[in-house]
């Protein structure tokens, strides 16, 4: 399974290939993870076997909710953390037992961690001195970092300065400068405003894809997920749900848990299979590929309503039972039965059945998937 | 209307305290030029005690001890107290209630228990061992044990205060342990440290009673000295070495007010 | 899926490296103050349990006599002096304690009146004279107090002290010095908490109650109280243990229980005697602290009193 979506993302993907030559380029690196545990005192697991492979030069994203071991396998990427257990290697080397300091890697901080004691300057140099670089070769390396991340005169600021969009910035750029193998970015767009943080998100895939750099990336945001990454890796519980590129894991969830968290609630029990004919909640649903899972998915955005009842496969007579328009579109909430069941209608000027209507609820058979709890 | 009154009476009583604050020293300053030999009345301006001062062996040797106590028992107790300072903040999340009563301890005993103790206790090791003999070496003992905690307080604050994230940013950043230590930690705590050694200073020169009970015969502070001449009869000379010792107050005062306005600007 | 392996190598050798750092960074101070404090402290209290020797040294057997003597049982049988020292210190803590605070409180309530950039000069004008040392500040009180200078002449005219005694040595002149001396560290602690205070409180209260003097007991004493209790911690404290002021301005009359004990070891010479006024000394102290403690928890709300 992994290896499918793997071959799909390569093949999907525009491939960096081309990536300029330009300041901070440089030999992009896979990571290779083989079962990796860490607990934390007795009984709190954070990662429970997580084998996984980042391939060089990809915008790999972790998603998760809060504990689920997200936050914990990017610090033991970094080496802040010692995994419990298993292998760790980047760029074909085993690192499990390089301590941080020795690592190519680099972080983004949520909180972005730039030295209070230090001018913007001087943090942006601190990795390169640390590394023994001359004073006249770190300079020539942040002025060219400051011209790439566009900077401008932030440079000469003190950092108390400096406001959260660009503390952001300043830290990437303290990040890049260094020219890691892999930069590791723990949500760093969750303390900006929603505006901000758009328009960072774009700079920020912008940046990765003329680096060619390994990006790995951590978010609860399934949407920054979606919109930023080359593949996906959902975890809970300390255990990899999902890997694949983000329409893989939107419209092929491979459990609930999957499911539900990139935003899905139309999730029905199938109660009976007799070829491709699925009985559930709803009624009668004839599905393309029948699959073996035990729960029917349906995507608000596949469904279409027509006026009245008009009888057929895989319609359904419904009741409007609440509307949200929302310009674009509208989102409704209809009861099939003694279910609900939600459906987004694109407002391409066409009529949009009002609450009390009734109509008629259809679905393509190649839009139903089936999932395992 | 009340208000006002109010008001008023407090500003007196702020000047009447401030009054009652300064007086004692405006007097040891005005009598450290009086030209009389006397302690009652003023007779006219003089240096003649001043003069007398440069003279005094035993004066001149006490500041050196002073002197001397204040800067070694300060640096000493600055190595001390920033590794238990650095270690509380390391550690914060183990239980470490007994660390915090050992560094209370000097903080709470009473100044005359403190030094009496150390002085029993050095005198007996002395007539064991030889060792610990009465003097500036054991001085600088007891007064290290008193700056340790102040210094210990002052730098685990200013680690608390810290975002925990930037240490982990400077390993991030190739920063070995020593260079952590160089480039990171003692960079972003210098302010802490520079207070640190100031109050243990002060605390040293501020001294007396813990001083007095470890001194041995020739290592007298100036204090000493002072009680000593005290107690021997008042002495106008006694003005003069007080006077120069306010003195050096009043310039601390106004650095540390310059200090602190520099900072804020 | 679990895992369940027994704990991981990895795993231990950090905790080994973690119990070496605190071992590095903690042990030295720790070590030092055990040797240079803590070890001097046990043995002081095992010498109040020895006898006297001939050179006032501590000697073989152990014994009850020091306590019996600092009770007032000696050779001559009972005497009550040292039950007076003892009364004594109780005394003149309570008494200056009070008055530090009479004076601490308006003064500390005046600052944050002030302006704001004042304030800082404020409070360095009041703590500018405990930087310099407590001999020379006792030093100028015996200047101002002595025979013949204006304040005993003031005091002569209006009968308050025999001609030509001088307002020093005294137990008066001692409760002076210790006021002095003790002043701005009640001022601070008290500053601080008038700083906090939530004026929205007190204007409440000037709504709900006629008197100011309600308005005050109800609405700003208590939110000053956790200030006003780490100030007497900071000033009794001390105060009860006392050497410097009672010895210079106290004069035979005056002398307190830090008196006492010092005497005993270098004039006097009874080490065991002074060790037992050490413990009592002691016993107060932790007596003070507990008890403001508790009534810090009781009485501040949320906020402990800090020492």
């Amino acid at each position: 399974m992994n290896e499918t979506i793997t071959a799909d993302a390569a093949a999907a993907r525009p491939r960096a290939d081309g990536a300029e030559q330009g300041a901070t380029s440089r030999q992009a690196s896979a990571i290779e993870m083989q079962g990796l545990h860490k607990r934390f005192g007795r009984d709190t697991v954070a990662l429970d076997g997580v084998d996984l492979t980042i391939e060089a030069g990809e915008f790999f994203t972790l998603l998760g909710p809060s504990g689920c071991g997200k936050t914990t396998l990017l610090r033991i990427l970094a080496g802040l953390e010692d995994a419990d257990d298993g292998r760790l290697a980047i760029g074909g080397r085993d690192i499990t037992e390089v301590p941080p300091h020795r690592r190519s890697v680099n972080t983004v901080f949520q909180s972005y961690a730039l030295f209070p004691h230090l001018s913007v300057r001087e943090n942006l140099a601190f990795g390169l001195k640390m590394r023994g670089m001359a004073a006249a070769g770190r300079h020539a390396k942040v002025d060219e970092i400051a011209d790439f991340i566009k900077l401008g005169d932030l440079v000469d600021r003190r950092v108390d300065q400096l406001s959260g969009g660009q503390r952001q910035r300043i830290a990437l750029a303290r990040a890049l400068v260094c020219e890691p193998d892999v930069l590791l970015l723990d949500e760093p767009l969750s303390a900006l405003d929603a505006g901000l943080r758009s328009q960072l998100q774009v700079e920020l895939l912008r940046v990765q894809k003329r680096l060619g750099m390994t990006f790995v990336f951590v978010t609860h945001d399934q949407q920054e997920a979606m919109v930023m990454s080359d593949r996906i890796a959902v975890l809970n519980g300390g255990v990899i749900q999902q890997v694949g590129p983000p329409r893989a894991v939107y419209e092929h969830p491979v459990n609930a848990f999957v499911a539900r968290f990139m935003g899905h609630d139309n999730l029905y029990s199938v109660t009976g299979r007799q070829g491709s004919r699925l009985a559930t909640a709803l009624g009668e649903l004839i599905i393309a590929e029948a699959g073996e899972g035990e729960l029917l998915l349906i995507r608000p955005e596949t469904l279409d309503l027509l006026p009245g009842e008009v009888a057929g496969n895989n319609h359904l007579p419904a009741v409007v039972a609440e509307r949200l328009y929302r310009g674009s579109h509208a989102e409704y909430r209809l009861e099939v039965g003694d279910t609900t069941l939600q459906a987004t209608l694109n407002n391409r000027g066409r009529h949009l059945p009002e609450v009390g209507d009734r109509v008629t609820v259809t679905v393509a058979p190649h839009d139903l998937v089936t999932l395992s709890e | 209307m009340r208000k006002r009154t109010l008001k008023r009476g407090l500003t007196a009583f702020w000047w009447a305290t401030l009054a009652f604050l300064y007086l004692p020293l405006a007097v040891v300053v005005l009598f450290s030029f009086n030209a009389a030999n006397s302690a009652a009345s003023f007779t006219g301006v003089s240096l003649r005690w001043y003069y007398q001062l440069m003279g005094n062996e035993a004066i001149l040797s006490a500041f050196a001890n002073s002197l001397v106590l204040a800067i070694t028992s300060s640096v000493i107790a600055l190595v001390i107290g920033c590794l238990i300072g650095y270690g509380m903040y390391r550690h914060r999340h183990r239980k470490l209630g007994w660390l915090i009563v050992l560094i209370y301890l000097p903080i709470v005993l009473p100044d005359i228990v403190f030094g009496i103790s150390e002085m029993a206790f050095f005198v007996q090791i002395h007539r064991l061992t030889g060792l610990l003999q009465p003097g500036l070496g054991t001085m600088i003992i007891a007064h290290v044990t008193f700056q340790i905690p102040f210094v210990a307080l002052i730098i685990y604050s200013r680690f608390v205060g810290l975002d925990p994230t930037l240490f982990e940013a400077a390993k991030d950043l190739y920063a070995s342990p020593f260079k952590r230590v160089v480039h990171f930690m003692l960079p972003t705590i210098k302010p802490a440290l520079i207070s640190a050694f100031f109050l243990s200073f002060t605390l040293s020169v501020d001294d007396f009673v813990i001083s007095f009970f470890t001194a041995g015969p020739e290592s007298a502070t100036l204090p000493i000295y002072i009680w000593g001449a005290i107690k021997k009869g008042v002495s106008p000379e006694i003005n003069a070495i007080a006077t120069l010792m306010i003195g050096a107050v009043a310039i601390a005062a106004i650095m540390s007010l310059l200090f602190s306005r520099r900072r804020h600007a | 899926m679990a895992y369940n392996g027994v704990m991981p190598s990895a795993r231990s050798r950090a905790m080994v490296r973690e119990a070496r750092h605190l071992l590095f960074t903690v042990a030295p101070g720790a070590i030092w103050i055990v040797i240079f404090l803590v070890l001097p402290g046990a043995y002081l209290m095992g010498v109040a349990f020895m006898t006297n020797g001939p050179y006032g040294l501590p000697e073989m057997p152990l014994s009850l006599a020091s306590f019996e003597r600092l009770a007032g049982f000696g050779f001559l049988g009972w005497s009550p002096g040292n039950l007076y020292t003892l009364l004594r210190s109780l005394w003149q803590t309570a008494v200056s304690t009070g008055l530090v605070v009479l004076v601490a409180y308006p003064i500390a309530y005046y600052i944050t009146t002030c302006r704001e950039k004042w304030r800082p000069i404020m409070l360095l004008l009041v703590v500018v004279p405990s930087w310099t040392n407590q001999v020379i500040r006792t030093f100028g009180w015996m200047n101002l107090l002595a025979p013949g200078t204006p304040l005993s002449g003031l005091a002569e005219g209006l009968g308050l002290i025999a001609p030509n005694m001088g307002l020093y040595p005294s137990n008066f002149a001692v409760t002076l010095g210790l006021v002095y001396n003790f002043l701005p560290f009640m001022v601070l602690p008290l500053y601080a908490a008038f700083e906090k205070l939530d004026t929205a409180q007190v204007e409440a209260a000037q709504d709900l109650f006629a008197s100011p003097v309600r308005a005050f007991w109800h609405a700003v004493f208590p939110q000053t109280l956790p200030g006003l209790l780490a100030g007497i911690v900071l000033v009794a404290i001390p105060a009860f243990g006392m050497y410097v002021i009672p010895e210079l301005l106290g004069g035979g009359k005056g002398m307190m229980l830090g008196n006492l004990v010092a005497t005993q070891f270098s004039g006097g010479a009874n080490w065991p005697l002074g060790a037992a006024g050490a413990i009592l000394m002691l016993i107060a102290t932790f007596i003070g602290l507990f008890a403001m403690r508790r009534i810090g928890k009781r009485l501040g709300g949320g906020e402990e009193v800090v020492i």
